[in-house]
């Protein structure tokens, strides 16, 4: 990035005296305001947007609009109109994001495109249709921003630009390196899994959205001023298009490619007028080529600096920390009344009652397909229930969105440990104290030396062995500090050593306090641990009560073994 | 008001088959297949070609631009939507939009930038019904449109490689046990959908002139239509289609021309928002 900042720096003093080159640039700088906000979108939080020419003819036709035809006040100078403006179109296109990305929640992949691109339809055709932001013609003589004796035009736009674009990219950077950038990479990874982290998802799905509007708006503000004119057919969805090639051409989710991707494009803009319309069909083929091809980007040729990642000081077994001990509490942790789930005419959980006692360990067994994972999710509000209540430390979280349950003090594992990938074991952890704000990574390093797996800190989770897997994810689990803890078949293909340690684990979060719900097949586990044992059938649950007795229940011998009756 | 239901028809029948080559791309690829519309253009501009600059006749024209869209459809699917496919969805919507620019201004390369006219399928004054005039061409339309819907329908449900291509778009992996082949029955499935959209556009020709810039606009009211009707099914699709031509007209002829379309679009944003699933796939849904 500070290469980049410099090669442009570079490249304006340089050719300052080439009108037609520094033209290119100022394209390329006004462009990559609204592709940085898109290549987050896109990159980080993986939501495809083919209407930012919208956003970018909100803020336009704003600023035209404010400064070329309104009628101000008397005594309002130029610039303080040219600020307003500014910030009047940059609000507008902000909350038309908002708009757009709550609508957006409903929608994934091409849904999303088709959804973003009858956005930017609908904006073309009212401003088509409205008299006075001039209809086709647009609107022109929009007068240069004036501070003082300083006019923003020229080559003077270029830098004007570039300190901007400097001053977004260090802030994106910024907000990439914090927690909401972890929450974004959380997202991208495994929605799910960042939601049951404690992400709240849908807030941050809307904020991309948002932020990537306001950007496109602002690239429209500076645009309308330095050309002086914006008609219709300049911000159509052949702009969206073009922003999401810069995009995709420089290397999605990457600051970097999103200018070098608008520098490539802006340069041949200017350029390749002589090509008439090869040039959009040049584009066109590079997309193709370079989503097939090369999906990171001209960024991805470059080699890879080390990713910054806090490595953890392995410290010896023996001085493994505590695992912070559960607050004392009377209400129970959970309480489960007559749910029921119902997927069309599978009755999947039917009319499940129980309590649990806090500072146990309860196994859930049952053959598969008994209801076991769809009981967790109803726990977890992981759709919506048909009948019946489920209550955290007494909150009725019926109408609760995952996130906020988390929130209570519950964390759970998947069947399938879902980690994010393409993040580090460290981050992963982190990311799983989502809901306490001042967890850092020392303590996240802590929550790995529990586990014995500090070693693994800085290994990205992708690579992860399988057994390493579960107990990563046993650790993210844990990060957040959770009071009730739903473990969906933790044991599942670990090697007997591995398992006797998730026994071992399992036994000394018991032992600080934390309520456990185990979904578990491995029989002598459970039996070895467990303090009581529910057992599910076909949605019902057909025995509970101490390891021992469960075992001899005939009705349970019956469901696993299938005895005729 | 007849009139413009007629005209409505006329033009719905192109979102119709757009629909209706959206619905079996969907079906067979899992994709949204964003340059459906650019294909009817490029559709009607072969037809064009052959009548036109080959001096065929206008259904030698009409079957060329049926082949030809079927040939290209067959090399769309290899080169693009294929390898995209291996990556993920979002890069198969990224190619596919792509696609869309190679195509826009591909054909103004080729064609020039502006509409050209098509000769009349069906040459001859208007009928005239109880005040209403109905052109030829209109009837034509509709009735080469239910051609196009009985060959489709006589494939996919009565032929047993039809009966594949719809067993490897429910479950790919059953229908390779089965010994489909699967990358064969997508390619054929993109291929008919681009084959239906070249029919599209030239079929409309002789109306609308063929050629310009209103693939992206034909696309998204064939999406309308789509999600109007209803994703899942295929008689939903056409007649979602139509449903949108109709609607379009009758917009304009109250209000004005301009409005017609943002408000379609907004129509899109309502169904998705709303019935996702479409007026006529609600009912399949209870049905499970």
């Amino acid at each position: 990035m500070p290469i980049l900042a410099v090669a442009f720096v570079a490249f304006g003093l340089a050719f300052g005296g080439n009108a037609t080159l520094m033209e290119a640039g100022t394209y390329s700088l006004i462009f990559s305001i609204a592709t940085i906000g898109l290549s987050v979108l896109l990159g980080r939080v993986a939501q495809i947007s083919v209407g930012q020419a919208g956003f970018f003819a909100i803020g336009a036709y704003a600023v035209g609009y404010l400064t070329a035809l309104a009628t101000w006040p008397p005594g309002v100078p130029a610039w303080v109109q040219y600020v307003l403006a500014t910030l009047a179109g940059v609000a507008c296109a902000t909350i038309l994001g908002l708009v757009v990305g709550f609508i957006s929640l409903r929608f994934r992949g091409h849904y999303l495109a088709i959804t973003t691109l009858t956005f930017n339809l609908i904006v073309i055709g009212i401003i088509h249709e409205s008299k006075p932001l001039g209809g086709v013609d647009g609107i022109s003589n929009v007068p240069y921003p004036q501070f003082g004796s300083l006019q923003i035009s020229g080559t003077v736009t270029y830098w004007y630009v570039l300190a901007i674009v400097v001053a977004l990219a260090a802030l994106t950077w910024r907000m990439l390196a914090s927690r909401t950038g972890r929450a974004f990479e959380a997202i991208r990874n495994d929605e799910l899994a960042a939601e049951v982290a404690g992400v709240p998802t849908r807030r941050y799905k809307i904020l991309a959205f948002a932020y990537s509007g306001a950007l496109a708006g602002l690239a429209g503000t500076i645009y309308v001023s330095y050309l002086g004119l914006i008609v219709p057919d300049a911000v159509s969805v052949a702009l969206s298009i073009d922003l999401l090639l810069m995009v995709v051409l420089g290397g999605t989710g990457s600051l970097a490619g999103a200018i070098i991707g608008a520098a490539a494009i802006g340069i041949t803009n200017v350029y390749g007028h002589s090509l008439g319309n090869l040039r959009p069909v040049l584009y066109g083929v590079a997309v193709i080529a370079i989503v097939i091809v090369l999906p990171n980007g001209l960024v991805g040729l470059m080699p890879r600096f080390g990713r910054r990642t806090t490595a953890a000081k392995p410290g010896p077994v023996s001085l493994r920390p505590a695992i912070p001990a559960a607050a004392a509490c009377d209400t129970p942790w959970l309480a489960v009344s007559g749910v029921t789930k119902r997927f069309g005419g599978l009755v999947a959980v039917d009319d499940v009652t129980f309590t649990l006692q806090n500072g146990t360990l309860t196994s859930l067994i049952g053959p598969n397909g008994a209801g076991k994972t769809t009981l967790f999710n109803a726990i977890c509000g992981i759709g919506r229930i048909d009948a019946g209540t489920v209550r955290i430390r007494g909150v009725d979280v019926a109408r609760y969105q995952t996130h906020r349950i988390v929130a209570l003090g519950v964390a759970r594992s998947f069947q399938n440990a879902r980690l994010f990938g393409d993040m580090t074991v460290l981050e992963n952890v982190v990311t799983g104290a989502y809901a306490s704000r001042h967890f850092t990574f020392d303590d996240a390093t802590a929550t790995l030396r529990i586990l014995g797996i500090e070693q693994l800190a800085s290994t990205f989770a992708k690579d992860l062995a399988f057994g390493d897997r579960r107990r990563v994810e046993l650790a993210r689990a844990l990060a957040g500090n959770p009071q009730l803890l739903l473990l969906d078949e933790p044991a599942a293909g670990l090697n007997a050593s591995e398992r006797d340690r998730l026994r071992d684990d399992l036994v000394a979060i018991r032992a600080a306090g934390i309520t456990i719900l185990l979904i578990e097949h491995d029989m002598r586990l459970v039996m070895e641990i467990s303090d009581r044992v529910m057992v599910l059938n076909f949605g019902r649950l057909i025995a509970d009560g101490r390891p021992a007795n469960v075992q001899s229940d005939e009705a349970v011998v019956a469901a696993y073994l299938g005895v005729a009756s | 008001m007849l009139q413009l239901i007629v005209a409505g028809l006329t033009v719905g029948s192109t979102y119709a088959l757009v629909a209706l080559g959206i619905h079996i791309v969907l079906r067979a690829t899992r994709v949204i297949n964003f340059a459906q519309g650019e294909f009817v253009i490029l559709g009607g501009l072969l037809a064009f070609t052959v009548v036109n600059q080959l001096h065929q006749n206008v259904w030698v024209g009409l079957l060329a631009a049926t082949v030809g869209g079927f040939l290209i459809g067959l090399i769309y699917e290899r080169i693009v939507l294929r390898p995209a496919a291996r990556i993920s969805e979002l890069t198969v919507t990224i190619a596919t939009i792509g696609t869309v620019s190679v195509l826009l201004y591909g054909h103004a390369m080729l064609w020039g930038s502006l509409p050209e006219p098509l000769p009349a399928f069906l040459p001859g004054d208007s009928y005239h019904l109880g005040g209403v005039s109905i052109q030829r061409q209109s009837i034509a339309i509709l009735v080469l449109l239910a051609l196009a819907l009985a060959a489709l329908y006589a494939f996919f449900e009565r032929t047993t490689f039809g009966k594949a291509i719809r067993a490897a778009a429910n479950d790919p992996l059953g229908a390779r046990l089965v010994g489909i082949d699967v990358d064969r029955a997508r390619a054929i499935s993109v291929a008919i959908s681009i084959a239906l959209a070249a029919f599209a556009g030239t079929i409309i020709g002789p109306l609308t002139l063929v050629g310009g810039a209103a693939g992206t606009a034909i696309t998204i009211k064939g999406f309308v239509g789509a999600i109007v009707g209803g994703l899942e099914s295929p008689v939903a699709c056409a007649l979602g289609g139509l449903l949108v031509g109709v609607a379009q007209k009758l917009i304009e002829g109250q209000f004005s021309y301009g409005v017609a379309d943002p408000a379609v679009y907004t129509l899109l944003l309502v169904m998705l928002l709303l019935r996702p699933r479409g007026l006529l796939g609600a009912r399949a849904v209870t049905r499970d």
